[in-house]
């Protein structure tokens, strides 16, 4: 029982910060911009929470540095995908370097470490003991003493759920997507309703940056989004968006990575570390033959 | 000409950005970029440096333009440089031949590495359909982890502090004559091939044109699957021989981490060149320059050496920016041309 | 009535050498349907552009009201009261009518939910109001091209738009379709509003306009009343010179059955409708045959089961006797040339040279253009067989290693003519080949497709426009809803009633 409940405890930390991010993969994907820097703006999430967190002795400031850092990269999005008209894809190679690089030099020049920054110093994000619920059998193991970014982004998924296929923004979003000059001729900015997209998938990803540094560990190391920004991109495509498919799919992979931790025992911690990747491509491999099927050429 | 000067203009904003940055920090800035050059080219052991730490970055470079510019989003040079690593490592563990026939074996043995792995991407695209600017992205984690499995335990050298494999025999290292190491004429001769086959041969014509458009292509009789293969291949193949390179010239075993410095340098390189095969060695030399000067950046003036990560990140936006931009300003000037013209 | 716009010396520059536009004036009465004409790149979109904000001017004023005006973008225009109907529909397919017509002026309650009852029910409101015979819940991307024409105009309307500008509304109506078209918009002239209308058919222009602004080469030629003018009168004014568009084909007895394609059938993998429905018929050697329809009855899906782009569910498809059915796309350009409606997509590759683009095909289907066994391209013979084609196809070109794109859509077209008929395959499927071309060059292709024909080469023309094809053809074969619903020799119809078939069907007629 209790290995049970500690793999689904497992699956959430796992999939919460790919959650995050895929949602805000979804909403630009809706906006109809090919976004690859979740990456970067989750790792920058995460150096600039540990960043606030450290300095501002708060998890709360520590959250919203690690939010104003991802804004920065959307920012910096903004300017050349949108406004200089940079092809969508170099700007987010280029981003994605650009973060890699920016953590790693501040890493050096504020705490003078290489590798990885761990202090007492560092506030984390709280986990949410429910003391009522705690007593039940088995589920209140699994609803009392989540972290809060856990909670944060089931609700971000009803929020965006509701958002993009309720709301006037919603409307105007998928539009963007579909045909953006007939949303142009329709009296609203095109490019405006991508940035503002663009934007709020920072938010997002500055709170799965943060959960990584201040809820799943308590630490900034380099390059500690290892590649989650690229598995929540495949995501958001498995899914075509879909924010309650996006939860689905992130808890698969969650799944997939909390057994890993299980199988350590027998298997060398290299291949089950290799559980989601490998999970990925299979969901690829039935979302592709599905398509096959109803393929039309050109 | 004009491509010359957008490439420099671009340079030279993102130095002035990264001048800007520094300035913030009490940095010289003249000091700063002093070291970074001289370090990398003040004297013939610095540039011959250069050069040997320009290998990866050209051949990881070439083999994404080609992709890129032939149509396949190949962005798994990271894994299948460190795939081609591996292979040539474990030949050069379990063989020892002479060395006029050992270092052309495992050359080739990376290069089969390399293709193995970017040919299970094309695979998986030809007959499952699966995107390949996916699967490769996937199969970049799984070599990561494959390659640190076997030099941890398979490979691993007894009494290493470190996950690292033993080093080569002897007759698979490239020789070095003086300071210059022999693996950038292996490079040289691999760019030459790669620029005849892109600008002179059928099969080159055939890529250049399905990547530019692929429908025209298939329409005019192109076999865009054969074609899409063989891509793959070469690619695969070009980073698996920068990684056969790697340990072949340097350290000569594989050590944890080997690949990670050049992850995504090639994608950068093939992005900033737009593709173009010169433009990629050129770019190729010109950020083994940043890199290799970096360090002494940081002996001299204690700026640290990860600042260049950032410059080259912020040169590829600029210089692609630019050149969209400078095509806009000169249909401007044009414009304005038109219109005196048009009433004198 | 009064100047409801006044445009004052407008010009608008394409570099690097375009003048799209030329000191063009022109004033727009309230309650008029004036109409634009000119030939293809005579100016007419693009001052309708520049007045919807789409484009920036580069210099000249515009007035409305006496009031200098500059749109930035169509939402000001639209804030003016100026809207626009685009060639291309502008519609979101994914949604539903509603749901278009209300996009960027939703109403909305509570945490900025669109209240759907209430948007539902403006739209209703206006549908009634114009009668216009639409359901708001349809989803736009299963109307017809008529009904979605009428949602955008619905969509203008709901924005309260006084001065409606329709940019060749009638180019993707069928004959039957356009009169209901014309009558609305009669009604929305009673009722106040301006209607600006571009068109090149003078025919429609004489019926419904007051008034009519001519243009040719980015230059206005008059504007003049409606009442006052012939037919005959507005074409010289458009060309220049004096048009005649009649029969050219001549009735040389068509010789062997070249193209024999028998029951060929398609069905949609995603909706399971029927695409093609056991398709059958026979080209022969010298014979022209077209294909009339209306745009999406299964020409597209034709054309692609035709060239090997996609495999057909079942029939069979043979040239001179040898069977291609399931033939690699190479095979069948041994016996196939195509010309597409799409240049910048099928037709030729825009960002390659031009003698790349002439040695297409070539290159696979003809040694004299590799060396080495077939590895090596043989530039040298490239260039001399690139100069050939602009010497024989009278190519307006500066070198053979500029870009494809450079050229102008007549000579780019001249350049895939060239590069198709030089590989003497024995049949020709041309899909649109005039699509988008000035008259003089639409003359050029013409000719060229007549001459083909005297090379005893079978040939095969897809077209939207009824003219051409009674100008060129033997026989014509009307395409619908995936079906061939008619045979007929080309002397012994009708336009009026291969219209009427196009957009009916058989069983109607």
């Amino acid at each position: 029982m209790n290995v049970i409940i500690g793999l689904i405890n497992g699956m959430i930390s796992s999939a919460t910060p790919l959650l995050l991010s895929a949602l805000g993969g979804s909403l630009t994907f809706y906006a109809g911009i090919f976004n690859i820097a979740m990456e970067g703006m989750m790792l920058s999430g995460a150096f600039f929470a540990v960043l606030g967190s450290y300095f501002l002795h708060s998890w709360v400031a520590g959250i919203i540095c690690g939010i104003l850092g991802a804004l920065l990269m959307a920012l910096i999005f903004i300017l050349f995908s949108i406004v200089l008209k940079v092809d969508e894809f170099v700007t987010g190679v280029g981003l994605n370097m650009f973060s890699l690089g920016l953590t790693t030099y501040l890493l050096r020049q504020i705490f003078s470490v290489k590798g990885a920054f761990t202090n007492p110093g560092i506030v984390s994000v709280p986990r949410i003991h429910l003391p009522f619920l705690e007593s039940i059998p088995f589920l209140g193991k699994i609803i009392s003493g989540q972290n809060l970014i856990v909670w944060l982004a089931l609700i971000a998924t009803i929020v965006c759920n509701f958002v993009v296929f309720r709301t006037q923004f919603g409307l105007r979003l998928r539009a963007a997507g579909y045909n953006r000059t007939c949303l142009d001729t329709s009296g609203v900015s095109s490019n405006r309703i991508q940035a503002i997209s663009l934007i709020i998938c920072a938010v997002l990803c500055g709170l799965a940056g943060s959960f990584l540094s201040l809820g799943y560990v308590t630490l900034f190391s380099e390059n500690m989004s290892a590649g989650r920004g690229w598995i929540s991109l495949a995501a958001v495509i498995l899914v075509s968006g879909k924010p309650l498919g996006i939860a689905l799919v992130s808890l698969i992979f969650g799944l997939a990575d909390g057994l890993g931790l299980y199988l350590q025992a027998s298997l060398p911690s290299q291949f089950t570390a290799m559980l989601p990747y490998v999970a990925t491509l299979i969901a690829l491999f039935f979302y592709s033959m599905k398509s096959i099927n109803t393929k039309v050429e050109i | 000409m004009r491509n010359f000067i957008i490439n420099l203009a671009g340079i030279l904003i993102a130095f002035l950005l990264g001048a800007i940055v520094m300035l913030f920090q009490h940095y010289n800035p003249v000091e700063t970029y002093g070291a970074l050059f001289g370090y990398s080219l003040e004297n013939m052991y610095s540039f011959m440096t250069v050069l040997k730490n320009a290998v990866p970055l050209v051949l990881t470079g070439l083999s994404a333009s080609v992709a890129f510019a032939s149509g396949p989003v190949n962005l798994g040079q990271p894994g299948q440089l460190l795939i081609g690593a591996l292979f040539a490592t474990i030949g050069g563990l379990y063989v020892d031949l002479p060395a006029p026939l050992m270092i052309p074996f495992l050359i080739l043995l990376s290069m089969l590495g390399g293709a193995i792995w970017s040919g299970l991407a094309g695979l998986m695209k030809q007959f499952f359909n699966m995107d390949e600017y996916i699967t490769t992205l996937m199969l970049n984690m799984i070599a990561d982890l494959l390659t640190f499995w076997a030099i941890s335990f398979p490979l691993f050298e007894k009494k290493a502090n470190h996950p690292q494999t033993p080093r080569i025999f002897r007759s698979g290292w490239m020789p070095k004559i003086g300071d210059f190491n022999t693996s950038v004429i292996v490079m040289l001769l691999a760019f030459a091939v790669v620029w005849f086959i892109f600008y002179r041969t059928v099969s080159g014509y055939e890529w250049r044109i399905s990547g530019k458009n692929s429908l025209f292509a298939r329409l005019g009789g192109v076999q865009i699957e054969k074609n899409y293969m063989r891509v793959m291949l070469l690619t695969g193949a070009l980073a698996g021989l920068s990684g056969g390179l790697i340990i072949m010239a340097g350290p000569h075993r594989f050590i944890k981490g080997l690949g990670a410095n050049y992850a995504w340098d090639g994608i950068m390189v093939s992005m900033v060149a737009n593709n173009a095969i010169v433009g990629t060695l050129l770019y190729g030399i010109f950020f083994s320059i940043l890199q290799t000067g970096s360090l002494g950046m940081e002996l001299v003036t204690q700026v640290p050496s990860e600042l260049v990560t950032v410059l080259q990140a912020v040169i590829v936006l600029v210089v692609v920016a630019s050149r969209g931009y400078f095509d806009m300003i000169l249909k401007q000037i044009l414009t304005r041309r038109k219109m005196k013209e048009r009433t004198s | 009535m009064s100047e409801l716009i006044e445009i004052r010396n407008l010009v608008k520059i394409f570099p690097p050498n375009v003048i799209a536009l030329n000191d063009v004036s022109v004033y727009f009465h309230e309650g008029e349907i004036h109409a634009l004409i000119g030939e293809n790149g005579a100016g007419k979109s693009t001052l309708m552009k520049i007045l919807y904000g789409m484009q920036p001017a580069d210099s000249g004023q515009i007035l409305i009201n006496g009031k200098t005006v500059q749109f930035a973008n169509p939402g000001e225009a639209i804030a003016a009261r100026i809207g626009m109907v685009h060639q291309e529909i502008l519609l979101i397919n994914e949604y539903t009518v509603w749901e278009n017509v209300v996009l960027g002026m939703e109403p909305v309650g509570l945490f900025h939910r669109i209240d759907r009852d209430k948007a539902r029910q403006q739209v209703r409101t206006k549908i009634d109001e114009f009668q216009f015979n639409l359901d708001p819940d349809a989803r736009v991307a299963d109307l017809s091209v008529a009904a979605r024409q009428k949602v955008e105009i619905l969509k203008l309307l709901f924005r309260n738009v006084s001065i409606l500008i329709l940019d060749e509304p009638t180019a993707v109506l069928t004959p039957q379709e356009i009169p209901q078209l014309f009558d609305e918009l009669r009604r929305l002239r009673d009722d106040g509003h301006t209607i600006l209308f571009i068109s090149h058919h003078l025919d429609e222009v004489i019926e419904l306009s007051d008034r009519i602004t001519v243009l040719r080469k980015g230059q206005k030629v008059a504007t003049i009343d409606t009442k006052d003018v012939t037919e005959k009168m507005l074409a010289e004014m458009m060309v220049g010179r004096e048009v005649i568009f009649d029969k050219i084909k001549d009735g040389i007895p068509p010789g062997v059955a070249v193209l024999d394609c028998q029951n060929i059938s398609l069905r949609s993998p995603i909706t399971n409708k029927m695409l093609l429905q056991n398709i059958s018929f026979q080209v022969h050697a010298s014979e022209i045959v077209g294909i009339a329809g209306v745009e999406g009855n299964g020409q597209l899906e034709l054309v692609e089961v035709m060239m090997g782009l996609r495999a057909a569910d079942q029939g069979s498809l043979k040239i001179n006797g040898s069977d291609l059915s399931g033939s690699s796309i190479l095979e069948r350009r041994k016996f196939m040339a195509f010309v597409s409606q799409d240049r910048s997509r099928m037709g030729a590759c825009l960002t390659a040279s031009i003698k790349e683009n002439v040695i297409m095909t070539h290159h696979k289907l003809n040694s004299a253009f590799t060396k080495s066994a077939g590895f090596i391209l043989d530039f040298a013979h490239a260039a001399s067989f690139a100069e050939q084609i602009r010497k024989t196809f009278d190519v307006q070109l500066n070198s053979i290693e500029d870009e494809m794109r450079s050229l102008s859509g007549g000579n780019q077209q001249k350049v895939i003519l060239g590069r198709e008929l030089s590989l003497d395959a024995p049949f020709v499927l041309l899909d649109q080949p005039t699509r988008g071309l000035d008259v003089g060059s639409i003359e050029y292709v013409h000719h060229q497709i007549i001459q083909m024909s005297h090379d005893n080469r079978a040939i095969l023309l897809i077209s939207a426009d009824l003219e051409e094809l009674f100008r060129i053809t033997d026989r014509i074969l009307v395409l619908h809803r995936g079906e061939i619903v008619a045979d007929l020799v080309t002397d012994d119809t009708n336009i009026t009633e291969v219209g009427y078939l196009m957009l009916e069907g058989a069983d109607h007629a």
